[in-house]
Order: structure tokens, then sequence, then C-alpha cells
């Protein structure tokens, strides 16, 4: 076992964790892409106020807000296999990598059709009825006038949302997935220095969050190009 | 398999037991969280020379890092720290006497006073200068503007951020369940694991967690509604 804390160890582990850097962040892609289509969907029948739908939104929305994230992925690794075994269909043998990717869409898809729902509201409607005066129809003015305007708005929090739905991947280990922390996990298995591993997984993790927050500071100022620089009175 | 309807309310009645755990290890780091977070916020809204480097890097490390890795670098990392002073100083290393919950505790503490920094801080920045210039302006001590005009204003106008980080923080406390904390989600895992009905047992689970955070929601909107009082009825 040699010492008990070796730190040349942090530098070692390093190395062998980082490929797995790419599990992680497919995890997060595929949670992400599929739970903007998700946040689309939900974020609809409350704007057009359809009966209904909307309360089967708000319990989804409420139950997903509601509940640890652990719970969620539990109920999606014991659930989603005994609802398909009730059409005869056998997924024992699935990734649990698809169930982690099931649970962090739903998650996802909640957060965001709340973020899209606050953005388009955010719009002044002063501007719709303008974009009408001038002739646009409706698909017009939703994509001339309110999309491209609700993204800005939005994209803040969607940014938050994404660094948080990576941090939240680390606790897809728990039902077996070969992420970082799975590796990590193995890897403290065969060398018994516990430490050095989250330490090493740390760097990685605080590296990527910060390479993210770059990128999405970059991209904000992108999506805010056409509003004029407001000078601050404070 | 099929889903056993009877077994989520013996299980709910059995995890529910766990309640206790789970509050503790959601309202202390919170309470000690906000301590963290009130003085790590004043040191960065005052820019405290050498400390504020030392806030920002607490803050954006903590923020930076998912909790679990908090826990874990507490968890392995203090015992050993505590073991070297311990033996520098001559005496028996007595880490393993702690208990787990205690490196939990302070784990969750430290998450939560990063978390809750920036929302005071969010806060703070929220009172406009006019009205800190006019508390000056009467005579007051930087300190009586702080805690008469800034503080009170300042935490009302946090009761929403402050809703999300107390739930957040509810459900991070079913992370310790992987260091076998016996709290809700741990309680859940033994109920699961011993009557072999997992989704029975994280049904029940997931329904104490719901209800709990719509209390909490409800709570908050009471709360929020007694404390901006102040705000209403007057020329708005």
């Amino acid at each position: 076992m040699g010492k008990p804390f070796d730190s040349a160890l942090i530098w070692g582990f390093l190395p062998t964790l980082v490929p797995y850097l790419v599990v992680t962040l497919q995890i997060l892609a595929v949670s992400i892409v599929l739970g903007i289509i998700i946040g689309v969907v939900a974020a609809i029948p409350r704007l057009f106020r359809i009966p209904i739908l909307s309360q089967v939104v708000i319990i989804y929305v409420s139950f997903i807000r509601g509940t640890p994230i652990l719970i969620q992925m539990f109920l999606v690794f014991y659930g989603v296999p005994a609802l398909l075994l009730l059409f005869n269909i056998d997924v024992s043998k699935v990734d649990p990598i698809y169930f982690v990717m099931i649970t962090y869409a739903l998650s996802n898809g909640a957060v965001f059709s709340e973020i899209f729902r606050g953005a388009v509201q955010s719009i002044d409607y002063g501007q719709s009825e303008a974009a009408y005066s001038v002739g646009m129809s409706d698909s017009q003015n939703f994509f001339r006038i309110v999309l491209p305007q609700a993204i800005g708005v939005a994209f803040p929090n969607i940014a938050n949302s994404v660094i948080g739905a990576l941090k939240d991947t680390s606790l897809a280990f728990t039902i077996g997935v070969m992420d970082l922390v799975g590796r990590g996990e193995t890897l403290i298995a065969s060398t018994a220095h516990a430490l050095e591993v989250y330490i090493s997984l740390s760097i990685i993790y605080y590296i990527v969050v910060l390479i993210f927050e770059k990128a999405f500071h970059v991209f904000e100022k992108r999506f805010n190009r056409h509003k004029p620089s407001t000078v601050s009175a404070v | 398999m099929t889903i056993d309807i009877p077994f989520i309310w013996t299980a709910l009645n059995e995890i529910v037991k766990a309640l206790p755990v789970t509050m503790m290890l959601t309202l202390i780091p919170l309470l000690a969280g906000f301590f963290i977070g009130l003085i790590v916020a004043l040191i960065r809204v005052y820019e405290v020379k050498g400390l504020t480097a030392l806030a920002n890097g607490y803050v954006s490390f903590l923020r930076g890092t998912p909790i679990i890795m908090h826990i874990m670098l507490i968890y392995f990392g203090l015992p050993l720290l505590i073991d070297t002073f311990v033996q520098n100083v001559g005496l028996e290393s007595r880490s393993q006497l702690i208990p787990i919950s205690v490196f939990v505790l302070i784990a969750l503490s430290l998450s939560a006073g990063a978390y809750l920094s920036e929302v005071i801080r969010s806060g703070i920045t929220s009172v406009s200068k006019g009205q800190v210039e006019a508390a000056y302006s009467v005579g007051m001590n930087t300190y009586q503007v702080m805690t008469r005009i800034v503080l009170p204003q300042a935490l009302a106008q946090s009761i929403p951020n402050f809703t999300n980080i107390f739930i957040g923080f509810l459900h991070t406390s079913s992370i310790a369940f992987i260091v076998s904390q016996k709290e809700l989600t741990g309680a859940a895992n033994i109920v699961a694991s011993t009557n072999l009905k997992f989704l029975e047992a994280f049904i029940a689970a997931g329904i104490i967690y719901w209800i709990l955070t719509i209390l909490i929601e409800g709570l908050s909107f009471l709360t929020e509604k007694k404390v901006t009082a102040y705000t209403r009825g007057g020329v708005r």
C-alpha cells in the first residue's frame, strides 16, 4: 500500500481517469439534447393553456423538482424494466448507462420546460402586437420576434442547468455506470488510495466546469449582441 | 415482476422513520453554511485584502465540483489530516471514533456555504446604492448600515433563492446514503434489499421527498409574504 497519502499519485491517476470523461460527456450530451426536446414539448401545453395536458406537465415538473435525482435514477433503473416486462420485453442485459441517460433527460426536460416557459413569457406582449400590426403571421411573430429574444433570456439559465447536470452525472456510478466516478471507484478498489482518486476526479470536474463557464460566457455575449450594452447605475 | 402496491405503504411507514436523520443532514449544513456564506459574501462585497482571493477560490471550487466529491474528500481526507496532526503532537490516533455523520455534516456545510454565499451576495448587491448613501448621510456607520439597512432587505430579497437551496440540500442529503448514512434514501435502500422490492421502496422514498418539497415551498411562500410586507402598501 505504501504511504497513506501520496500526492504524486494524484497526477498519476489523471491519465487513467481522463479517457472516461468521454462517457460522462456522452451522458451529458444525450440527456441535454433529449432534455431540450422534452422541455420544448412540455412547455407548449402551459404556454398555450391546453387543459389536462398542462396539468400533466405541472405534476411532471413538480415531481422532478420535488425528488432527489438519485431517487429518480433508482425509479427509472428498477421501474422501466418492470414496465417493459409487462410487454414481454426483457431489458435485464441492457447497459445501465441508458437508464442514466433516460433519468437525466427526464430531469433536464422538467427544468428546461420551466426555463423556456419563463423566457417566452418574459417577452413583452407589445412586441407581438407590433409584429401583428405590420402584418406578420403567428409563426413569423414567434420565430422572428419572440424566439430569438427568448433564447437570449433563457441562455444563462440553460448554461447553469448544463453545469448542474454535468455535476449530477457523478451519481451514475451508483447503478454501475463506468463514467469518471465509476472508473475512480475501480481505481480505489485496486489501489486503496481513495483520497488521491477523489482529488484527481475533483480536478477533472473543476477544469471541465471552468471550460464550460468560459464557453457559455462567450456564447451569451453572442446571443445578446443585439441588445444595447446597458450602462449600469451601480 | 409486478408492482406490489400495498408494500409501498409498508415501506413508507418504515422509511419515514429516517426522516429526522434527513432533516439533520439538511438543516445543520444550511445553518452552518449560512454563517460561512455570510462571512464569505461580506469578504467578497467589501473586497477584503488577501481574503478575497481565498473566498473566490473557495466558492469557485466548491461550485465547480460535484457535492459527492466534497463528501468523499472530507470523508477520506479529514481523518488523515487529524491523524497526522495528532501523531505529530505525540498522541494516539483516534479519528476512527468520529462518526461518519460528522464528516458528512462538515462536507455539506462547506458546500452549502459556497452556494449560500452567492445567494447572500446577490441579495446584498440588489439593495440600491442610494439607500446606503442615505444611511451614511444621516450618520450611520458601516456596521449599522449593514445590519439595519442592507441585510434585512437582502435576506428578504433572497428568500426564493434560499428556498431553492433548501430544497436542493434536502435532495442532496440523499447522497449521504453512499457513505452508509441511514437517512431517507439509505433507509429505502435497506427496505428495498431486505424485501427485494426495490421499485416499491424507492417510490415510497420519492413520495416522502415530494411531500417535503411541497411543504417547504408552501412555507417559503408564506414567509416571503410576511418578510416583504414592507414593500406592499406603499407607493408602488
